[in-house]
């Protein structure tokens, strides 16, 4: 199983298309204001997770896991129908434990009162009994139908890039992921399991790095439920290789290099680079770009997670934590007239989590009230969909 | 907005989420009809049940103890054990692996159905040893054990380690298929984010457990599935466990202690090991406590004339005994030793050549190996009785987590979930 995605839950059952994911998505639209804040709702989440995993002081793959239980258990549940900040907490819970890196409960409910509680979660009523979070993972457990074996990019890069000491370096990104040890197991022990591709991609100190951080960047958006974990490793690796600047060198070498060669055969040994990579490197460096196509996958399709990646950080430009949130914690006060929520009614102005968090509570009660008085006096859901029409026609 | 929406959100927010699930959840017995009780452990216990779907076919049942505040039965979060069983279960499909069909979740309670398996290598031993007083005879041995073996390269192969091998969970269909049982202790040890020593201090029933885990490793690999694999092929040809030991307890501060009492057991058969057949054994935590002990000579070859009765065999079960865990004979290479490859040669039906020696359907076993599972803090509720012929004490562990053996069955127990 670890070594065959194929034959796995995860390719199996949790690989879904774009149509399945705004289906998913289809209850919570009918109370939002902006669909966009929808997009900016996953990247909200996966910085709770990944703050809550930090608190708990838990590895790097444990937090991608978590994630990634938590956007599964939304492609079958509304965010405006439960309550995300329990379903982290439960997320984390259940992913610590198919880590093999269990966390008590108690620390669990601490770390995640302490975090959610924060001016701009506004979370002040989350459980203190432990039985209400064990209750909510059993239903979590549930939902995810039971399939609690994840695979991630991580395992990719590690298998593709040479560990040379810049990898060292890279690999743990984080200090907890130093305890990553192997028992006499490489990371390339047995077959890849996306097919061929032989040999291992040379990045220069920090490439790998790199790619690492880009992986997980991509947890703030929903390719883990899109594509294959090892489509999204070789997309990060290529988008390591045209934004860092050492690899930069490279690539813009090989491409000067390779369009004077393409006039002439394939056979020619590779021109010299540029004297200062040469200095860098003693023995010529493989072309990054050239081992990248030479691997069994479509580019086209690498090409088009890449663009995603890169849209997801164009979004997250706009994302901005450190915005003066003051006044706008009190999740029961109204967005308008908040200094966050005045740079949302232009599109491209920028989006706090404290706004996103007077989002969530509003979806939350008008679905609440919606469902409390149905078919009453008041008319049913308040259609923001149609609303929208309305207001652009 | 009214008080009553904000009260919800505020005190129980996700009652919507529970009640639309509460209101589709398909409960087991509208899916199961129980036929019987199996074997119970601290784990919980195991039912045989039937398919209410058309197809009607038997299950085991295994159902995870709820756990309990006083005599209220609460939430509490499910065990690491669960986790791991229920996680590698949904991965994994093999013919000699005891297939999980689904898992309900219902009032507190996991309940695990897996396929059902008429016997298991317990049985089998306990029934020649008891019943035929006879030996297992060569082509159900080998049969039973190249099986093993061959679910074993399965788990090994995606990289999962067993880690609690032993006849009580090696089970056997009506088919004569074997089917390795109770991934409960089971791990993935594909890039671990911890040393696997982290997270169970203590792996392997004592019988079972190789060398290089009594001698205090901390890491360790897929050779210790391949040492229980020796010892239980031991067993089947001997009708006794070959070393059979008394595990030294934990103590308060859950330390792991030396295991005297079970390395004797092992140098009295396969002599006291030195540096030629185990290079790292002086780099061992208990080295200093090891050559203490008593000198010994390997007799293995004494040993296996009058039970193994087979040169091969001998040899095989001599490279399953290698001291040093890079030397010991892997799962794979096993499946490819001579002795598997010469008369009489293993079938898939064990039983092929001996139906006679067909153990009579599931019934009351005792099994005094002690166990890996630890005793609950808590006593045990008062329906989960613990298994006869269980020595708890011996071994700090409970009874047999295993759903393959114990208890009473053939309806003797009033068979109710709960």
């Amino acid at each position: 199983m670890a070594t065959d995605f194929w034959s796995s839950s995860h390719y199996k059952r949790w690989i879904v298309d774009r149509a399945t994911l705004r289906q998913a998505r289809a209850d919570d639209l009918l109370y939002i204001d902006d669909p966009e804040h929808l997009d900016f709702l996953a990247i909200y989440f996966a910085d709770v997770i990944g703050k809550l995993g930090k608190k708990l002081n838990i590895a790097q793959r444990a937090i991608a896991t978590a994630t990634v239980f938590f956007r599964r258990f939304y492609l079958k549940n509304s965010y405006c129908e439960t309550d995300p900040f329990m379903v982290i907490a439960a997320c984390m819970y259940v992913a610590a434990k198919a880590e093999e890196t269990p966390i008590h409960i108690k620390n669990i409910v601490q770390d995640a009162r302490h975090t959610f509680s924060q001016d701009h979660y506004g979370v002040k009523n989350f459980p203190s009994d432990n039985s209400k979070l064990a209750e909510m993972e059993f239903y979590l457990v549930d939902d995810l139908e039971c399939d609690l074996t994840v695979f991630h990019p991580y395992r990719t890069l590690l298998a593709l890039c040479k560990s040379d000491e810049g990898a060292q370096d890279a690999s743990p990104a984080d200090e907890e992921e130093a305890g990553e040890v192997g028992v006499g197991l490489t990371p390339d022990d047995g077959p890849r399991y996306w097919g061929t591709g032989d040999g291992q991609l040379e990045l220069p100190p920090n490439g790998l790095q790199t790619a690492w951080f880009i992986v997980n960047d991509t947890y703030r958006s929903e390719l883990c439920l899109l594509y294959p974990p090892h489509l999204i490793a070789i997309a990060a690796l290529y988008l390591a290789c045209i934004f860092h600047p050492a690899t930069q060198g490279i690539v813009a070498a090989r491409l000067a290099a390779g369009a004077s060669a393409s006039a002439s055969t394939n056979t020619e040994p590779p021109p010299r680079r540029s004297s200062r990579q040469a200095a860098e490197r003693k023995q010529p460096a493989q072309d990054p770009l050239e081992f990248l196509a030479a691997l069994n996958v479509s580019l086209p399709l690498i090409a088009t997670i890449a663009q995603e990646i890169i849209s997801m950080y164009t979004l997250w430009e706009r994302y901005k934590e450190d915005s003066v949130s003051a006044g706008a914690a009190d999740p029961g006060s109204p967005a308008k007239g908040t200094p966050d929520s005045r740079g949302d009614d232009e599109p491209g102005g920028v989006v706090t989590p404290a706004l996103l968090t007077v989002v969530l509570t509003k979806m939350r009660e008008a679905r609440l009230q919606d469902i409390a008085h149905p078919a009453g006096g008041r008319p049913g859901a308040v259609n923001k969909m149609l609303e929208r029409t309305q207001a652009a026609g | 907005m009214s008080m009553d929406v904000s009260n919800i959100i505020q005190n129980d927010p996700m009652r919507m989420y529970r009640a639309k699930r509460d209101n589709t959840h398909q409960s087991v017995s509208s899916k199961y009809s129980i036929l019987g009780f199996i074997s119970s452990g601290t784990y919980g216990r195991v039912y045989k049940a039937q398919s209410l779907a058309e197809d009607a076919k038997i299950h085991a049942i295994k159902k995870f103890k709820p756990d309990k505040e006083g005599d209220v039965i609460t939430y509490t979060g499910i065990s690491q054990s669960a986790i791991r069983e229920i996680a590698l279960n949904r991965e994994i499909d093999h013919e000699n692996i005891v297939a999980l069909k689904e898992v309900i979740l219902e009032d507190k309670s996991i309940y695990m159905v897996f396929e059902f398996a008429e016997h298991d290598f317990l049985q089998v031993i306990q029934h020649h040893a008891t019943t035929l007083r006879t030996a297992i005879t060569l082509p159900v041995l080998k049969s039973l054990i190249y099986q093993l073996f061959n679910g074993l390269i399965y788990l090994h192969s995606c990289h999962i380690l067993h880690r609690d091998l032993k006849p009580a969970n090696i089970l056997i269909n009506a088919s004569g298929v074997v089917k390795i049982g109770d991934l409960g202790l089971a791990r993935l040890i594909y890039q671990p984010l911890q040393p696997l020593f982290a997270g169970d201090k203590v792996v392997v029933t004592i019988w079972y457990r190789a060398p290089e885990l009594l001698m205090g490793a901390k890491h360790y690999n897929k050779a210790i599935d391949c040492w229980a694999v020796g010892c239980v092929m031991a067993e089947l040809a001997s009708l006794r466990p070959i070393f059979k030991g008394e595990e030294a307890k934990l103590d308060s501060k859950k330390n792991v202690p030396f295991q005297r009492d079970q390395l004797l057991k092992i140098f009295e058969v396969l002599g006291t090991p030195d540096e030629k057949d185990w290079p790292g054994v002086k780099d061992m935590v208990e080295y200093q406590n090891m050559k203490r002990l008593d000198p010994y000579t390997n007799r293995l070859y004494d040993w296996c004339s009058t039970r193994v009765r087979s040169q091969n065999g001998y040899d095989l079960l001599r490279q399953l005994f290698a001291y040093d865990p890079d030397n010991r004979l892997s799962a794979k290479e096993a499946l490819q030793h001579k002795w598997f490859h010469e008369d009489p040669y293993p079938t898939w039906n064990a039983f092929q050549a001996a139906p006679q020696q067909i153990p009579p359907h599931r019934r009351i076993t005792q099994d005094e190996a002690p166990s890996m599972v630890p005793l609950p803090a808590a006593p045990f509720n008062s329906h989960t009785q613990s298994k006869p012929g269980s020595s708890a004490s011996m071994s700090g562990g409970g009874p047999y987590p295993s759903g393959g053996n114990g208890g009473g069955g053939n309806g003797r127990k009033k068979a109710r979930l709960g």
